[in-house]
């Protein structure tokens, strides 16, 4: 074969078959390899979800083992910085070059194949023993998503940045004279100031959005809304404030943080106008020249003898995840109470999804509490996520058994993993708007952190005309679950939707505080097909714009050169009025809107903070909170300003709520300080 | 409004790698054994070029099966699955001739006139018998280039992603077996 060349030689090797593989050492394979496959599966229900890299770095440095003193939050802190650092550029071009988008299910294929850039991975390379194989490549991978994550944290700083530039662009020069809703230039960058704090390094997701601008009113006089009644964001800023770490942008939603507290606006008295808007103004805390309007709703509360029967279904999160105390055992406890609460007319049901999935509890009597409570505790995480029909099966137990007049509703408690039987996101939201018209609600209760996919639970809640809450702890549940149980379950009113006309003669520039993600457009207002937030019984909504009156010297946009004074004809009647509020909302059963109006009297502008009411001054407390917290581009007042405030707008505060609040300033404050002294 | 319902018990079309990879990922056991189940034979047939005994083939593939179970995680989608794979079981292969040479040359050498060997089949020629001891017996990364490129049909820049190095790197590694081939055959 001396005279065959070097090639030819060797192509002789593809011209051999291979032989069959005998069956029983297939069968032998496979059943090893189910075998490992269950016991990794136990191994990562075991593994906290929380912080894999410092697990994994601490197997690393087996230097390190055994004098791990290190604060793990802090060592997280500094790993997750100096990551950022290296995976920033990298990172960045990620993000913008492939399709991780934030508002995607989690645990839904295409965001675990995401394919990142070629040389950084080398699966399987180092092989030293089997099973360590390639230990050194999931590493690599999850570094990377962690350089994602900050990316995800330090994305809006960009689009502030860009929001100001387009702002300027507008019309940047103020009066000399005064100062204007904020002056933008000398804004400290706070998004710089962010990213040098402990971010959030969480894998959870959050709908990313933009702040709305200031408004012209004679561009722009009417501002439409959705109202929200979820109290999800304050919870988790709560829970990451007292972490140790700053909660993305993204994660802080100051509507949501206004409505987490309780304000004594006054109730309506009987059930067919379910409430009534409560109108005050007051100057702006951290800016003499303009003023709040603040617009506050409550919902008819029912007499206790009014009491709706209800049928509930909880529908739990039992994958490997939720074995953690802030999950599956915070929820039955959580639960418990409100089984608690449940009398003769009411049933109760449990399904489980992913891990032990199917119906744990058959539909039953409120009264059989032990029955209730033995099945809840019998629940335990564990096995895989696999989806089974859990969404389904709920539902089909909330209609077999729905109360008439009653309170039909679907509770689904979960850490994040929405795996619930059906893949698609758009089709699980088709799903559950189709069984909301059918009576059917939903209320989405999230847990923990790591994983918690809070795009999702807003987005599915919205969908079921229910709430998003997120449960940090017993108290929290407390709340959700008792105190506010008449609001979280019982819907009074459906698709409600505020439109504001400003009066140009009166106002020049307004902005809405909050409220980014439920904007709606002009001609929404009126139509019946556009879904809108839901109001539960007792339940307060409060929503805060921040005006300019006209001639005030604040306005941010200067007054056009050749505009005439042609438009006079249109000057509205009525001079002594900020604007006209008009409100829209169905009846938890109607179909047709009914529409609440009233003018908003310029009479009801109060001189000075300190007159305006505790509530008042708390609501512009936490407001001023949300957006330095944010980096917002307005509302720069120091933590010493805001805690004075809301220190000195407590009130009553019967359960304590806004002492907690006073709290989390404190917290704030050490993680972002003052960047202006 | 009829969503879609995946029920994960009933895998009756194909679904895709990438699919199953990430439901097994997830935890889903049936994605996991139908993957398995569906690259078992591939893994195999490669076990097999590489070492040339049937048993050994075997245990390879057995162990490359239990150890995706763990590193299937670090599968990122960003080259074929069956790239990733071989690359996998070749690493496989290698561990165990490493494990075995420590455990002695001589059982070695009685693994290799062991009666279940490999053969081409029965019209391969004796050159081409002779051809793939040899090509077997080259240092890993000669044995690991030439076996891709001529027995998979692959190209030098594809057995370069698989051995994780340089095209330049695997041409160089071919050049060099050829060299010691001539002196072998």
């Amino acid at each position: 074969m001396s005279n065959h060349s070097d090639e030819d030689r060797l192509n002789l090797l593809k011209t051999s078959g291979s032989p069959k593989p005998s069956e029983a050492a297939r069968r032998r394979a496979l059943e090893a390899a189910m075998l490992a496959f269950d016991a990794e599966q136990e191994k990562v229900v075991r593994a906290p979800q929380g912080n894999p890299i410092i697990d994994r770095l601490r197997s690393i440095f087996a230097s390190q083992k055994g004098k791990w003193i290190m604060d793990n939050r802090l060592a997280y802190g500094l790993g997750t910085a100096a990551l950022a650092l290296f995976l920033l550029p990298l990172g960045y071009q990620l993000y913008t070059s492939t399709a991780i988008t934030p508002i995607k299910l989690p645990g839904v294929i295409p965001t675990t194949v995401a394919t990142p850039e070629p040389e950084l991975t080398a699966p399987a390379d180092k092989t030293d023993s089997g099973g360590a194989a390639s230990m050194d490549a999931p590493v690599v991978v999850e570094n990377f998503a962690n350089g994602i994550a900050s990316m995800r944290a330090a994305k809006p700083a960009g689009e502030a940045g860009q929001l100001r530039d387009e702002e300027a662009a507008v019309g940047l020069a103020a009066p000399e004279a005064a100062p204007p809703m904020q002056s933008l230039a000398a804004i400290p960058a706070p998004a710089d100031a962010m990213m040098a704090q402990p971010t959030e390094p969480s894998g959870d997701q959050f709908s990313t959005f933009t702040e709305s601008p200031v408004k012209i009113v004679k561009n722009e006089p009417v501002s439409t809304f959705s109202i929200d009644v979820d109290t999800a964001s304050y919870a988790y800023v709560r829970k990451t404030l007292t972490e140790g770490w700053v909660p993305e942008p993204d994660a802080v939603r100051i509507e949501e943080l206004v409505n987490y507290f309780d304000y004594d606006y006054p109730a309506p008295t009987d059930a067919s106008t379910p409430f009534k808007p409560n109108v005050s103004v007051y100057p702006t805390p951290w800016n003499a020249r303009t003023q709040i309007v603040q617009i506050g709703i409550k919902g008819y509360v029912p007499a206790a003898t009014e009491k709706k029967p209800s049928n509930l279904v909880f529908l739990i999160d039992t994958s490997g995840s939720m074995d953690e105390p802030d999950k599956l055992p915070l929820l039955k406890r959580a639960f418990a109470l409100l089984v608690d609460r449940m009398g003769a007319e009411d049933t109760i049901s449990i399904v489980a999804y992913a891990g032990s999935a199917g119906v744990v509890l058959e539909p039953t009597k409120g009264t059989d509490k032990a029955r209730i409570l033995s099945a809840l505790d019998n629940l335990s995480a564990g096995g895989s996520t696999a989806g089974a029909e859990g969404i389904e099966l709920a539902y089909r137990l909330a209609e077999q058994n729905k109360v008439k007049d009653g309170v039909n509703r679907v509770i689904l408690a979960t850490d994040g993993d929405f795996n619930v039987g059906i893949d698609d996101p758009e089709a699980l939201k088709t799903f559950i708007k189709g069984k909301r018209d059918g009576g059917v609600f939903l209320s989405v209760l999230g847990f923990g952190q790591g994983n918690l996919g809070d795009d999702t639970m807003q987005a599915l809640a919205q969908n079921g005309n229910g709430n998003a809450s997120y449960i940090d702890s017993f108290k929290e549940a407390q709340k959700v679950l008792v105190a506010d149980a008449g609001g979280t379950l019982e819907t009074i009113a459906k698709d409600v939707k505020i439109q504001v006309e400003f009066n140009p003669a009166v106002v020049s520039e307004y902005r809405l505080i909050g409220y980014e993600t439920r904007a709606l457009n002009r001609e929404d207002f009126n139509n019946d097909k556009v879904d809108a937030g839901e109001i539960g019984a007792g339940t307060t909504v409060t929503a805060l714009y921040e005006i300019t009156p006209v001639g005030s010297g604040a306005a941010l946009n200067d007054a056009l050169r050749y505009e005439q004074g042609g438009t006079a004809a249109a000057t509205p009647v009525a001079a002594n009025e900020i604007g006209y509020l008009k409100l829209r909302y169905k009846l938890p059963d109607g179909d047709t809107s009914r529409l609440v109006e009233e003018p908003i009297s310029a009479d009801l502008a109060v001189g000075d903070v300190a007159q305006a009411s505790a509530d008042s001054r708390f609501a512009a407390a936490v407001a001023a909170f949300g957006q330095k917290l944010r980096g917002s581009n307005y509302g720069d007042m120091s933590w010493d300003a805001i805690r004075a405030l809301a220190q000195g707008a407590r009130g009553p505060d019967q359960n304590g709520y806004r002492a907690e609040f006073v709290q989390l300033i404190d917290l704030a404050r050490t993680l972002v300080p003052d960047s202006r002294g | 409004m009829t969503p879609e319902l995946i029920d994960s018990g009933v895998l009756a079309a194909p679904v895709a790698d990438e699919t199953l990879i990430a439901r097994a990922i997830g935890g889903d056991r049936r994605a996991f054994a139908e993957l398995i189940e569906r690259h078992y034979d591939f893994i195999f047939r490669t076990a097999c070029k590489w070492c040339g005994k049937v048993s050994d083939a075997e245990d390879v593939a057995q162990e490359v099966c239990v150890k995706l179970a763990s590193v299937l995680k670090s599968f990122d989608g960003r080259s074929a699955f069956t790239s990733w794979l071989y690359r996998v079981t070749l690493n496989a292969v290698r561990d165990m001739q490493r494990a075995r040479s420590r455990r002695g040359r001589n059982a070695d050498r009685y693994a290799e006139v062991a009666p279940d060997e490999y053969l081409p089949d029965q019209e391969d020629s004796a050159a081409a018998k002779e051809l793939w001891q040899a090509v077997r017996r080259l240092p890993e990364q000669q044995r690991d280039a030439v076996l891709l490129i001529y027995a998979e049909g692959m190209s030098h820049a594809e057995a370069g992603g698989i051995m994780g190095c340089k095209e330049a790197t695997v041409s160089w590694h071919v050049h060099e077996a050829k060299k010691t081939l001539r002196g072998l055959l």
